[in-house]
């Protein structure tokens, strides 16, 4: 004897029993154990000790970069004082050059890295080998941290003055210098290009297939589905890793500062010459005032990056 | 009424077109999701496609729509094969399952997006979306964002989407499954009043038999790739062509019994004319309806559970030879047939649908 | 319709060219300089091939103490970083929801100070050492964390720097399991609080723990921004000490170095295999690259 699921004919009534049943066998309110617990201080003790690292660690270096921004340094004549000098020295002459070049890199590398990145993704997302995508995704993981010190050596065994490609072509006669703003560019987006990838990954796995069907089904073509459906819904995201990305490369050191010394100028590296020492008397706290610079980008930079990233979540969930 | 009927003539030129499958084939990997379906629809008529998970409904759908391509056979559409046309130059709106508007524009945007697709004007586009929103009765909701409406109020806007260009065909992808119980009623009759204001040439997805046989002017029963029947209503209900729709649609009784030489078959003590295939002679199952079983007080079978429906009571009866059954009385003949009570179990005088016996 | 017209061109089975441009683009790019990187290391001018640059960093001065300190600080910041942040992180969920917002600020605000920054911070606290605190009991405290043979100013850095990172990984990790439930449950089944964080709440936390300490793990390997400006030799000062006089060796070094990454990412996935490592092979990108 078999039945399938209730005929048509049958009773709708049957719909309001069940209805009414279940109403009374809600289940019963969330029990009372988490209120139990938040009656014990538990919960403060054990956030205490992260609350109270992060006012030490953090706290006391970034108190010294507040107040020493606003301070000459003891060798100044005149001893330590309040002063504006130190920020308006860090917008002035080579430092605001070290500054813009960051900005001008940081632009230039995140543009290209999203403008690259977005297609690669692409490529990754649609792609039917599940094996590669999960393998691309892994190896952008790692890519996008090998940031530093390796990338700045493969890049100079490759295309450094002695480097292989270099000899192989003689590069160097065509005017190929590694160790300059375009050769840093080429670096940069050897990590920025992967991270690009790992954030727009979600953001184009959110893209629903129905979206692009809507769309044909009302006569879009695929470059009017990518036009008016696809970037603007990306939009958020693009921004968002645009600006991830931005961050990323402004705030980069380690690659610069073992590849091009100080043959181009940079933020950072400007920060670690400062604090080695290599400014003029009374100057000490200059690279606190560059530092304060940098936290300010930085700040704006998350300011931005946050709202975007709520905005495409919703629009993606 | 009247202004919707206005409303409604603005779309009507669209008019109804034929829909033919003709021998439509298509293989993923190893499951064929449509093994040789054939099957017309007339102008203006609203065909359910119906049947389980996997029977290939979906994917004739999307073979109108052109997201799929077949193996082989064709789909014409007002006698002209469109198996070649690309998706987006059909004329064939599509409302999907749901999360299918653009979550970027807003309703109103939504429904113009065919006619900004094809360069028309921006004050046409308004008014255009103004007469669609109007049409699915969501006047006021234009400038809502799809995350802002409820999913009732998300599918009438995929609705008015899908009538935007004045499509020939409507196609309906399960359009209803996401919402709840109520919602659903309520829009299932709506499209159902719309089409037939509008008299466009339907084609509903679903595997819910009661939405199928509620709203479609046919149904069209699927399993395997293949089409079992296409009837209407009531039709398909009461003389189900195969034993697969007869069980799949709606509920039914397996009752043992012996075919006759003289296409007959001897069940429950009775010899009534027999449907279906069966070879003389042999042991078949006869297919009952619930409420086609008489039941009567005294009786070698008996009442094994009574639940109440409303206006009728299920029983579950056991009959001699171990054989269960269901059977539907009126609520009001219950009370003589409670749990444990002997009974008899009789037939009407009907022809009897028989199956090859399972188990 | 009649303008539709019957074309035997099935979308479908169009080819899609650009998808092996971009494969072969990004291939040459990301392959190349590893490639080339290690055809470098091997191929020495006047000597031909020779593994002299691998068979030689063993020996090398400096190698075996670098990567031990490395090593140590390492080991120091996952276990830091675990003991504040899994406390405060179940805490907060538990019985403290309130305090949810203020932790992931708190745990967000190293990614707003780039390590220059915080290190030229750090680098100021350290001169109050001598000047202002040198009276006082903290002067001994503030030479002692900078101890060449255990710099714990370092460990104190990574943490923060791991801090973001951590949090979201953890946070992923939490989001899976239903924390309020799961605790009820044991303590239905008579687990004291304690126990039922540690042999409920821990082993079901166990792919996002081991994700936490591989990604910071993968952070301290190769950090050398606050390191180098502070004038410690971890391993990747190392490697550019050595890049001056020995430069096959300090690519190779590098070659390395990215092997022993992408091995500590294979371990992680097999660990974490399952959503969880999806979610934190994501979760990566929010690491800073200096």
């Amino acid at each position: 004897m078999t039945t399938a699921s209730a005929a048509t004919p049958s009773p709708a009534a049957a719909d309001d029993l069940g209805g009414g049943a279940g109403t009374a066998l809600a289940p019963p309110s969330a029990p009372s154990a988490p209120s139990m617990w938040r009656r014990k201080p538990g919960g403060w003790l054990a956030v205490l000790p992260l609350l109270l690292f992060i006012a030490v660690a953090f706290g006391l270096p970034a108190l010294a970069i507040a107040i020493g921004a606003f301070t000459t340094t003891d060798d100044a004549p005149g001893g330590a004082q309040w002063t504006t000098g130190n920020l308006s020295l860090s917008v002035h002459g080579a430092y605001f050059t070290a500054l813009m070049g960051s900005v001008k890199l940081s632009a230039l590398t995140a543009l290209l890295g999203v403008v690259l990145g977005l297609p690669l993704a692409q490529a990754v997302v649609t792609s039917r080998f599940r094996a590669l995508r999960e393998a691309v995704l892994a190896a952008s993981g790692v890519l996008a941290n090998f940031g530093g010190v390796p990338l700045a050596f493969a890049f100079v065994a490759t295309l450094g003055n002695s480097g292989e490609l270099t000899k192989l072509f003689h590069l160097g006669d065509h005017g190929w210098s590694l160790y300059t703003f375009s050769g840093l560019t080429l670096v940069y987006l050897y990590f920025l290009v992967p991270l690009m990838v790992l954030t727009i990954t979600p953001a184009l796995e959110g893209l629903r297939v129905q979206w692009r069907e809507a769309a044909q089904n009302n006569g879009a073509t695929a470059r009017q589905y990518w036009l008016h459906v696809a970037l603007p819904v990306l939009a958020p995201s693009l921004l968002g890793g645009f600006v991830l990305l931005f961050g990323s490369a402004f705030a980069a050191y380690a690659t610069a500062a073992a590849m091009v010394g100080s043959s181009v100028p940079l933020i950072t590296l400007q920060i670690a010459d400062a604090l080695s020492g290599n400014v003029l008397v009374g100057q000490g706290n200059v690279a606190l005032a560059l530092s304060l610079d940098m936290i300010l980008i930085a700040g704006l930079v998350m300011a931005v990056y946050v709202p975007l990233q709520r905005r495409s979540a919703r629009w993606l969930r | 009424m009247t202004a919707t009927a206005t409303e409604a003539s603005a779309v009507r030129d669209a008019g109804g077109a034929t829909v033919e499958f003709r021998g439509l084939r298509r293989v993923f990997g190893t499951t064929t999701a449509l093994d040789g379906l054939d099957l017309t629809i007339r102008p203006g008529e609203l065909v359910a496609l119906l049947g389980p998970s996997g029977c290939g409904k979906t994917t004739a759908l999307r073979i109108v729509a052109g997201f799929e391509q077949p193996d082989a056979g064709q789909v014409l559409v007002d006698g002209e094969d469109v198996t070649g046309v690309p998706a987006h130059r059909r004329n064939a709106g599509m409302v999907f399952q749901s999360y299918s508007l653009f979550p970027h524009l807003s309703a109103a945007d939504n429904v113009a997006f065919g006619l900004r697709m094809r360069g028309v004007g921006t004050a046409a586009r308004r008014k255009r979306a103004t007469e669609l929103l109007e049409l699915v009765g969501l006047p006021e909701h234009g400038d809502r964002f799809p995350h802002q409406l409820s999913g009732g109020q998300q599918q009438r806007i995929a609705l008015a989407r899908a009538l935007a260009l004045e499509p020939k065909v409507l196609l309906l992808d399960e359009p209803l499954s996401a919402l709840d119980a109520k919602v659903r009623v309520t829009l299932r009759d709506e499209i159902r009043r719309l089409q037939l204001e509008l008299g466009i040439t339907t084609l509903f997805v679903t595997h819910d038999q009661e939405e199928a046989l509620s709203t479609a002017d046919r149904v069209a029963v699927m399993h395997g790739g293949r089409l079992e029947q296409c009837a209407p209503p009531a039709e398909l209900y009461d003389t189900p062509a195969t034993a697969f729709v007869a069980e799949f649609v709606g509920t039914m009784n397996r009752i043992p019994g012996r075919t006759g030489n003289d296409g007959t078959v001897e069940v429950l003590g009775r010899r009534l004319p027999s449907r279906g295939e069966a070879r003389p002679d042999t042991g078949v199952d006869a297919l009952v309806r619930p409420e086609a079983l008489d039941v009567t007080p005294g009786g070698d079978a008996r009442v094994v559970t009574a639940s109440f429906h409303g206006a009728v009571t299920r029983l579950t009866l056991a009959l001699a030879d171990g054989t269960t059954l269901k059977a539907d009385v009126p609520s009001h003949r219950a009370p003589e047939l409670p749990a444990g009570a002997a009974v008899t179990v009789g037939l009407p005088d009907r022809p009897v649908l028989v199956d090859d016996r399972t188990a | 319709m009649a303008a539709i017209t019957a074309t035997t061109a099935k979308p479908k089975n169009r080819p899609r060219y650009w998808r092996g441009i971009v494969a072969v683009v990004a291939g040459l790019y990301f392959l190349g300089p590893l490639v080339v990187s290690v055809i470098f290391t091997v191929d020495v001018p006047n000597q031909g091939f020779t593994l002299s640059a691998y068979t030689g960093i063993l020996g090398a001065a400096g190698f075996l103490s670098s990567l031990r300190l490395t090593l140590e600080l390492a080991v120091a910041t996952i276990v830091v970083v675990l003991l504040l942040l899994v406390p405060a992180m179940i805490a907060v969920r538990l019985s403290a929801p309130r305090l949810r917002t203020l932790i992931e600020i708190v745990c967000s605000l190293p990614l707003v100070v780039p390590a220059v920054a915080l290190t030229a911070g750090i680098v100021s606290v350290l001169r109050w050492g001598p000047t202002t605190l040198a009276r006082t009991p903290l002067y001994e405290t503030i030479l002692q964390i900078q101890n060449p043979s255990f710099p714990v100013v370092l460990v104190l850095a990574y943490v923060l720097m791991a801090l973001p990172l951590a949090y979201r990984t953890l946070d992923a990790g939490l989001r899976a399991l239903d924390l309020v439930t799961l605790v009820e449950a044991a303590r239905n089944c008579g687990a004291s609080p304690a126990r039922a964080v540690l042999r409920v709440v821990l082993p079901n936390l166990r792919g996002a723990l081991l994700n936490t300490a591989f990604l910071t793990l993968a952070l301290v390997l190769g950090e050398y921004t606050v390191a180098s400006i502070l004038g410690f030799t971890p391993f990747a000062v190392w490697i550019v000490g050595i890049g001056g006089s020995q430069a096959q060796m300090s690519v190779a070094v590098s070659v390395l170095s990215l092997v022993l990454t992408w091995v500590l990412l294979l371990i992680l996935a097999a660990a974490g295999r399952g959503p969880s490592f999806r979610t934190s092979s994501r979760k990566l990108k929010v690491k800073e690259t200096s």
